[in-house]
């Protein structure tokens, strides 16, 4: 993990230095003179070499944990990120549940009752959520949910109720997903011998799913879960817009286009990190799953 | 077996019949909405469950206006944002010498009168008396120069340092007056001090910032408007509550408090909005605008904005150096066709190279739409068989959709402009440079709300592209002479006849193909009174109230 940090760290640098844009004039505004712009220049340390700013970088995360300052508020980048991270997470842990619940029970039964006309439904449901724009699927559930029925508040945060709409949005993508890995994943189990031995000693069929096949079906359909999770965690750019929810999404935007590099770097690792995390929980989850995978 | 049957039919139904539904949702938004209405303001006050019971607390949760706002303000530091939204969210907070009226007048607020010497160099300022900030510092002259003081200063790094570059010296003459002397004769230096960038703040923080460094101005607001600030949580929203010690009682607060929002997507406000949990929603788009002013719940108010869209011309090539070219080419264009067009009929004809609610504007008369008109000039002007060119546009929808309509309009008069979209910031700087400059989609809004500000950084010779807005090279001596004197004129009405003469020949000369302005939207329920929005793209809710 440390070594691909120290990658992601260089990348993250370098690539947010590279880009075209100037970080004087949006510290600075359009109109300072030459020389102004010089000394400005110097007192940032943007004329030292890219090297030397890496290390003086990397050196305050790892010292003091500190990830600079907001060019934009002028605040400090790990305040700002924590403030918004709290929002990301809970929009991404409600997402996970719609879209874990929802899948899993769509996908198993589209397999457990194969080529039926619920099967059919179940497939075809999947297909048309995963096709639909977050855009216009929030937009539709905020026409029908918050301004017709007035059951939910359209936008903002603050409470439960204010979490449901937008995490729905962001969850049924993943649900569909979901839904068809779990729905292939247990047919080809369904396959296996022990499973042909389970049914002839007589066994129920929901027994056989839910105990034998469940278990090692569900290892590709926990890694996928883990990666889309590792992905809603990276900030929901339009439903956060949509819904006007201040997550990471959204700040990341904002200061992509303000030349923020400090805001960015930080969410650039931040970003790595999480996905990092994500991974390894994932990976020790395969041994609780199936206790033959270990690591050596 | 069964149970798990119905169950799986039941949650595919749900998830089939709830895409149908949606499919079918945008045919019945035009419902009445008083039900939802009704509903959703019980669930308003969310954040404190107790109130959801009791009657008599909902009364008070309904004095609170509420704005949602395109975007989140940049800052809560009047002499730090160059932006309209974050001057609309700190305008119940703060006030200046002066203000602006709805067709952008000055008029005094915190000054009580204010003169101009006779050769527009200086201007002394009579104060209000008895008016204190809301950290109860009183307001007097040495505010006025602290505050100017702070921002001319180079160190402080404040967004509208350059806006006043045209201060030399502010001096303190007694506790209630106060003079500013400019660099040159500049007889507009009142409309700069009466933009809200010249606001007041508190002496105390302005002290404060001084004495630590790292207290921030952009979150502490102190000023001496109807309401104070309370929070301002990132994202979410910022509040304000009455400031007991208004000097102006009879323009004293009336809610009980305002909060703004910030939703950047339109759709959201506007579904916000039907829900009863926004009063007001600012940027309105103009899809939208007819249908939320036929609901009765509703008022859409439009007024012309300072934007005038316009197509420049590069005049340094020979092909439009023949100003009959030039009128041919308005002449050409159909106004009204693009308005209906590209924005469902919200905006004006342009009648002269600014917009009607510019101080300062002089209507002039229209080229009306006459092809035929426009044909034969072009051959008077040995271009029978019309010309090519390139017509450069910012990327954006709007800006792309003119130069599409515009494109297609001059078209049909022989001329082929060939459309070509860039990001906004490439655009800027390929005419800056002159990158093979030809015909653009250009929007000019006069910072200051006045005529000078219009026409100088366009028209004027020293205003020549990289140093300002002149990217066409438009250059008549006249025009430049007129401006001047008018500049160093203190007389209002002289300086403004020698702006009505200026406005007059460009209109005549067609730099430009003078397009339109477009609306300014913004929609309210009917239960908020008294708000206002200025042509400057700022909303005013000082004095609204709520019944």
């Amino acid at each position: 993990m440390v070594p691909m940090l120290i990658v992601v760290s260089i990348i993250a640098f370098l690539f947010v230095h590279l880009t075209p844009g100037d970080p004087i004039r949006v510290l600075y505004g359009n109109e300072i003179d030459a020389e102004t712009y010089q000394k400005l220049k110097e007192k940032e340390g943007f004329n030292d070499p890219l090297y030397l700013q890496y290390t003086r970088y990397v050196g305050k995360i790892v010292t003091q944990g500190d990830f600079g300052i907001s060019y934009r508020t002028k605040s400090n980048v790990s305040d700002e990120i924590l403030r918004r991270f709290s929002y990301t997470l809970f929009l991404t842990l409600a997402s996970m549940v719609w879209a874990v619940v929802i899948g899993l029970i769509v996908g198993i039964l589209s397999a457990v009752k194969r080529n039926s006309l619920l099967d059919r439904l179940g497939m075809v449901s999947a297909i048309t959520a995963l096709s639909i724009p977050e855009f216009w699927f929030g937009l539709m559930l905020m026409q029908i949910f918050a301004v017709q029925l007035g059951w939910f508040p359209t936008s903002g945060s603050g409470t439960i109720s204010h979490l449901i709409l937008p995490s729905l949005t962001l969850g049924l993508g993943v649900a569909a997903i979901i839904a068809r890995f779990t729905r292939s994943s247990i047919l080809e189990v369904l396959r296996e011998d022990y499973v042909r031995t389970a049914r002839a000693k007589g066994q129920n069929q929901w027994v056989i799913v839910l105990t034998h096949v469940l278990r090692s079906a569900l290892i590709p359909v926990v890694t996928m879960t883990g990666l889309q999770f590792g992905f809603l965690l990276g900030g929901a750019v339009v439903v956060e817009q949509v819904f006007a929810w201040p997550g990471l999404g959204s700040y990341l935007i904002d200061s992509i286009l303000t030349r923020d590099y400090p805001v960015i770097q930080a969410l650039i690792l931040l970003f790595s990190v999480q996905f990092l995390v994500v991974n390894l929980l994932v990976d020790i989850s395969y041994g609780l799953l199936n206790p033959q995978i270990r690591y050596e | 077996m069964k149970k798990n049957r119905r169950l799986v039919t039941g949650l595919s139904c749900m998830l089939v019949v709830g895409m149908l539904a949606a499919c079918s949702a945008p045919a019945e938004q035009a419902k009445p909405s008083t039900n939802t209405a009704g509903t959703s303001n019980t669930t308003a006050p969310a954040n404190s469950p107790a109130t959801a019971a009791t009657q008599p607390e909902k009364k008070a949760v309904d004095k609170t206006i509420t704005l949602a706002v395109e975007a989140e303000p940049v800052s809560l530091d009047p002499q730090n944002v160059t932006d309209g939204n974050s001057i609309t969210v700190q305008r119940s907070m703060y006030e200046g010498l002066l203000t602006f009226t709805d067709n952008m007048q000055p008029v005094p607020v915190l000054a009580t009168e204010y003169q101009l010497n006779a050769n527009a160099t200086e201007i002394t300022f009579t104060l209000r008396e008895g008016v204190t900030f809301h950290d109860g510092s009183p307001f007097n002259a040495e505010v006025v120069k602290a505050n100017l003081d702070f921002v001319l200063d180079e160190k402080n790094g404040m967004a509208r340092r350059s806006f006043f570059s045209f201060i030399k010296e502010v001096v303190v003459k007694d506790p209630t007056h106060v003079t500013i002397i400019a660099n040159a004769p500049n007889s507009t230096m009142i409309s700069y001090l009466a933009h809200p960038a010249a606001s007041m703040k508190s002496l105390e923080v302005l002290k404060k910032k001084k004495a630590d460094p790292t207290f921030n101005l952009d979150r502490n607001p102190v000023g001496t408007g109807p309401y104070q600030f309370v929070e301002w949580k990132e994202n979410q929203h910022v509040k304000v509550t009455p400031f007991a010690n208004y000097w102006n009682k009879e323009q004293a607060a009336k809610a009980e408090s305002i909060v703004y929002k910030p939703v950047v997507e339109a759709s959201t406000r506007i579904n916000m909005l039907k829900a009863g949990e926004t009063d007001i929603i600012t940027k309105l788009p103009t899809l939208n605008a007819k249908e939320i002013a036929e609901d009765k719940n509703f008022n859409v108010y439009k007024a012309p904005s300072l934007n005038v869209y316009y197509v420049g011309m590069n005049l340094k090539l020979k092909k439009y150096q023949d100003k009959k070219v030039r009128q041919a080419m308005n002449y050409a264009v159909n106004k009204d066709e693009l308005i209906g067009g590209v924005l469902d009929g919200y905006g004006t004809v342009a009648d002269s190279a600014i917009a009607p609610n510019t101080y300062g504007y002089s209507q002039q008369k229209v080229y009306e739409y006459n092809p035929d008109q426009a044909k034969k000039m072009l051959e008077e002007a040995g271009l029978k068989d019309g010309f090519e060119a390139t017509l450069w546009t910012r990327n954006s929808s709007e800006f792309i959709a003119i130069a599409e309509n515009v494109a297609m309009q001059l078209g049909k008069v022989g001329i082929k402009a060939k459309v070509q979209a860039y990001e906004s910031g490439t655009l800027f700087n390929m005419l800056d440079h002159e990158k093979g400059t030809d015909l653009w989609i250009g929007r000019w809004s006069p910072g200051t709300g006045e005529v000078d500000y219009g026409i100088r950084p366009n028209f004027h010779t020293k205003s020549f592209a990289p140093d300002n807005n002149n990217s066409g090279f438009y250059s008549n001596t006249q025009v430049d002479k007129l401006l001047d004197e008018a500049i160093m004129t203190a007389n209002k009405d002289e300086a403004m006849k020698k702006y009505a003469e200026v406005q007059k020949i460009i209109y005549d000369d067609a730099p430009w193909v003078f397009l339109h302005v477009p609306d300014l939207i913004v929609a309210k329920t009917i239960s908020v009174n008294g708000v206002m929005v200025l042509p400057s793209d700022t909303v005013i809710v000082n004095t609204a109230e709520k019944q």
